[in-house]
């Protein structure tokens, strides 16, 4: 029986598509495991677009951006690169006048987006979705769809063009003092500001003192996350402290899911439990742990840096070379908060809107039950939209659904090429395209092996540091609970919803990442050694094992084999 | 001759009677007193009103020169040979006549008894606050317009009789030939030139320089910057040596100091100033000890609250008095707004464009 493309239009063909680029890479980071049908759409349309949008409008000399395809619920991707020496120049004249506003007003620009996606939020937020009629819900829908768009827009707009002058100032820190972005004195030199997804785990820190103040500490420790909002519910000052809370998650952080890049999990507004697990962190941290004492540390590390810096290049060179710093440093700041202005918000209101047609659907027998919607795709959704009852989209929602799961099991290839060509090329051609992106996000450094050091795993800094600790492999969100106090963190990747758990463990093994990596930045922030591009760390490594982490060398050890 | 070239007819009785104040210490003083003591005299006032250690010294204003012009006749003198002499050409050698001439009437009359007891009385209040009997002081001329080079100072003077002769020369040194050529220049009378003379101590440098409360260039006002050469602050301000800095952050007063090697200082000699070799042992030194740096900053800080806007300051350090009494001030104004900032911007975006090269 047919199944519809999920991605009408963007689906890997193989064929065609090797013919267009001879590599296409799996976008690990966000796309496993596989995405649902209904997330894999937006994402491979608006995340597609937003790169081409933001390369184009900053009219970047040497590529037009990437292009993406959907395969078995992975994103795959490749350059799109400008081939002729002309285009090149004509390219470089424009963008000399699109880069400037990330020189010299970076706080305007960011600040004028934030603005216009709160607003838009906003308006997609005020319709009562239990009461809504069909169409309005409808409605609500093709709001979220360009809303979307418009996020995936801002977003690369402002990637493209703050980490184009971090690739600058990283190659000139590699040419002027021989330090390049893997060395801890970089590292200090980009972490240790505030940011807004911080100041989410600072109020969560704050909440876990004062459920402590208000005798609530037990409960907290000796209940599971789940059960925690039931058990708070039974008494009156548990009530006082869920009333704070919920404030709290409706004005600051609801807007949120465990997994960044996809939809089919609750946000914390529907369960707070990732709320509750992260306060039963700090309280497992004790009573001395001080969260603004960190960062208060990393401030310091960062201005001695600036220091250090600044004392080793010469007086004529002072002022641009800081100018270039603070630049630089934008790029850092807004690599950690824009997860909480723009990915995680929107897709937390793409599911709130998912969710509202979901029920009604449900309740309409369209499908079984509301979270079903994320097996269908939008034009599937415009299909059944102002009369859910006349359609019977069951026997679809099945057959994705069983394909979704084949997908899971199956897993994505990292990289699919053509025939006689190899990752050393592919990854050649990404380096040469000096696409900031894919310096920094998608390649990464190259681990050096240095044998004499007879490590178990080679990576590269993402974070400086030594740890020692016991390994914790975690593959999934759920898994997230098991982590002691002390452990090392080993996973593919990590997410801005797991920046909690910085602040309980000693270290972070990565298997791929590069200095704009998510683990490197909140390594950075809450001063623990990441080591990263280490390709084979969850397979090597077994939770329980005893790690030695150098982020310094870039080297890991397994203790007891 | 042109009547232009003239100063009006009555305006050698302008202004204040015959025995009015023509005299004043520098605390007297402020920049409210620009016209009557010249900038360089009401500058001084002005830094010692807002609490700033200045040489000890005081100001003989313009009504000093007319007094003198008046009841010596040398105003009339130099008025009537300018009427007669004086053509109205650029000509430098009738420019340089004039000047001898001119010069030569001022320099021939006595100073008027009661002036010259005011003006000793004065220089001796100096010494016996210095607490040095012929104290040696700088005669220095103070223009209302600043003219730099066209008129004299002396240095080193000592003694009440040497100073009734400086004061007397320096009124003359308003009549250099190049003084009158710039007037000439301007459509400025010739024959009358009223300035204001500075009498103060002489600073035994021995160290000097500059202050900026910004960082020219990048504009960070977050940040001081001193920078210094042993001797006189005159090889620092005319950027000729490379000197020593010192950037110290306002809020935190942390200090990021860079020592070079110094080779020449600007010092006095009899006749004025000189450029000499800096000793061997004294080339790689700090000139300034952190006590002195956090004491500079520290004023400049206050200095920059009072005005408001950042500042352009000279200091000096003397060789004999001890700390602090031996960090003086010469110097405030606003700093010139260096703004790089523009230059910089372009700069980092042509290295980013050559980046995609």
């Amino acid at each position: 029986m047919k199944v519809y493309d999920v991605v009408p239009g963007l689906e890997f063909n193989e064929e065609d598509d090797l013919q267009q680029s001879p590599a296409w890479f799996l976008d690990a980071t966000h796309s496993v495991p596989p995405w649902t049908p209904m997330f894999g759409w937006f994402w491979i349309n608006f995340c597609r677009h937003g790169m081409q949008y933001g390369a184009e409008t900053l009219s970047l000399p040497t590529v037009k951006g990437w292009d993406w395809r959907f395969k078995d619920g992975g994103g795959y991707l490749c350059l799109l690169f400008v081939d002729s020496d002309k285009e090149k120049e004509e390219r470089q004249k424009k963008f000399r006048e699109a880069i400037r506003p990330f020189v010299d007003n970076y706080d305007g620009l960011w600040g004028g987006y934030v603005k216009e996606m709160l607003k838009r939020y906003d308006q997609v937020k005020a319709l009562n979705l239990d009461t809504a009629t069909n169409i309005q819900l409808l409605e609500n829908f093709e709001q979220v769809i360009n809303t979307c768009r418009r996020m995936w827009e801002i977003h690369m707009h402002m990637m493209y063009g703050t980490y184009t002058p971090y690739v600058l100032f990283e190659q000139l820190c590699k040419q002027m003092l021989n330090i390049d972005d893997t060395h801890p004195t970089f590292q200090k030199l980009v972490s240790g500001f505030d940011n807004e997804s911080f100041r989410v785990d600072r109020r969560l820190w704050e909440f876990s003192k004062k459920a402590k103040d208000m005798g609530l500490q037990d409960l907290f420790m000796e209940t599971p996350a789940k059960q925690i909002k039931a058990k708070l519910e039974t008494s009156d000052k548990g009530k006082t402290f869920l009333k704070e809370f919920d404030q709290f998650l409706d004005k600051e952080a609801g807007w949120r899911m465990e997994r960044m890049a996809e939809i089919n999990v609750p946000t914390w507004q529907e369960d707070p439990t990732p709320g509750f697990e992260t306060i039963k962190l700090y309280m497992k941290k004790g009573g001395d742990f001080d969260l603004d004492e960190d960062r208060k540390k990393a401030e310091r590390e960062r201005k001695e840096a600036e220091k250090e810096v600044l004392a080793k290049v010469t007086q004529e060179q002072k002022g641009w070379f800081s100018m270039l710093l603070k630049v630089a440093q934008n790029c850092s700041r807004f690599s950690e908060e824009h997860n909480h202005y723009l990915d995680l918000y929107t897709h937390a209101l793409i599911r709130r809107s998912c969710m509202g047609l979901g029920k009604r659907w449900a309740k309409a027998g369209t499908i079984h039950q509301p979270e079903d919607i994320f097996f269908l795709i939008p034009d599937e959704v415009r299909r059944a939209g102002i009369n859910p009852d006349k359609f019977n989209l069951k026997p679809l929602v099945e057959r994705r659904k069983k394909e979704w799961q084949e997908w899971g099991q199956r897993g994505n290839p990292p990289a699919i090429m053509k025939e006689g060509f190899t990752l050393d090329q592919a990854i050649g051609g990404l380096v040469q395209s000096l696409d900031p992106i894919a310096l920094k996000v998608v390649v990464g450094s190259m681990p050096v092996v240095r044998t004499e050091l007879k490590a178990d795993l080679y990576g590269t800094c993402g974070s400086p540091g030594v740890a020692e600790g016991i390994a914790r492999v975690i593959s999934r969100d759920e898994d997230l609970p098991q982590i002691q106090k002390g452990d090392i963190l080993v996973s593919a990747s990590t997410s801005p919803a797991w920046t909690p758990v910085f602040s309980l463990i000693n270290g972070v093994v990565v298997d791929r990442g590069a200095s704009l990596s998510h683990a490197a930045i909140v390594g950075r922030e809450y001063g623990i050694p990441v080591v990263m591009n280490v390709f084979e760390g969850t397979t090597k490594i077994k939770s329980g094992q005893r790690i030695r982490v150098d982020a310094n060398m870039g080297a890991v050890y397994i203790l007891d084999k | 001759m042109d009547a232009l070239r003239l100063s009006g007819a009555g305006r050698h009785h302008e202004g204040k009677p015959m025995g009015g104040k023509w005299i004043y210490w520098f605390g007297e003083l402020g920049k409210e007193a620009y016209d009557s003591v010249g900038k360089k005299c009401a500058n001084l006032g002005e830094l010692t009103k807002i609490g700033l250690r200045v040489p000890p010294g005081f100001a003989i204003s313009v009504d000093g020169y007319r007094i003198f012009m008046e009841e010596t006749g040398a105003g009339e003198e130099i008025k009537e040979y300018v009427r007669r002499e004086f053509k109205d050409t650029k000509d430098v050698a009738q420019e340089l006549e004039a000047s001898k001439v001119i010069r030569s009437i001022i320099e021939g009359k006595e100073m008027p008894s009661e002036m010259q007891e005011e003006l000793i009385a004065h220089y001796k209040k100096l010494c016996e606050e210095c607490q040095q009997a012929d104290l040696s002081v700088a005669v220095r001329s103070s223009g209302a317009v600043s003219m730099p080079g066209q008129m004299e100072s002396y240095l080193n003077v000592k003694g009440a009789q040497e100073v009734v002769k400086k004061v007397i020369q320096v009124w003359g040194s308003a009549f250099t030939a190049r003084a009158i050529s710039f007037r000439f220049q301007q459509g400025l009378p010739i024959d009358w030139a009223p300035i204001g003379v500075a009498v103060l101590k002489m600073v035994s440098a021995k160290c000097a320089g500059v202050v900026l409360t910004v960082i020219p260039t990048t504009g960070d006002t977050s940040k001081i910057i001193i920078e210094g050469n042993w001797g006189l602050g005159e090889s620092v301000v005319s950027g000729e040596v490379n000197p020593d800095s010192y950037i110290v952050d306002k809020e935190t007063l942390d200090v990021e100091r860079t020592v070079v090697e110094k080779t020449k200082m600007v010092v006095y000699n009899n006749k004025g100033t000189i450029l000499v070799d800096i000793p061997e042992e004294k080339k790689r030194l700090s000139i300034l000890v952190e006590e002195e740096v956090q004491e500079i900053a520290r004023i400049c800080k206050e200095v920059e609250k009072h005005y408001g806007v950042p500042q352009d300051i000279e200091w000096v350090i003397d060789l004999d008095l001890p700390f602090p009494k031996n960090l003086f001030f010469v110097q405030a104004r606003p700093a010139k707004s260096v703004q790089k900032k523009e230059n910089d911007a372009d700069y980092i975006i042509d290295l980013m464009t050559r980046l995609f090269k």
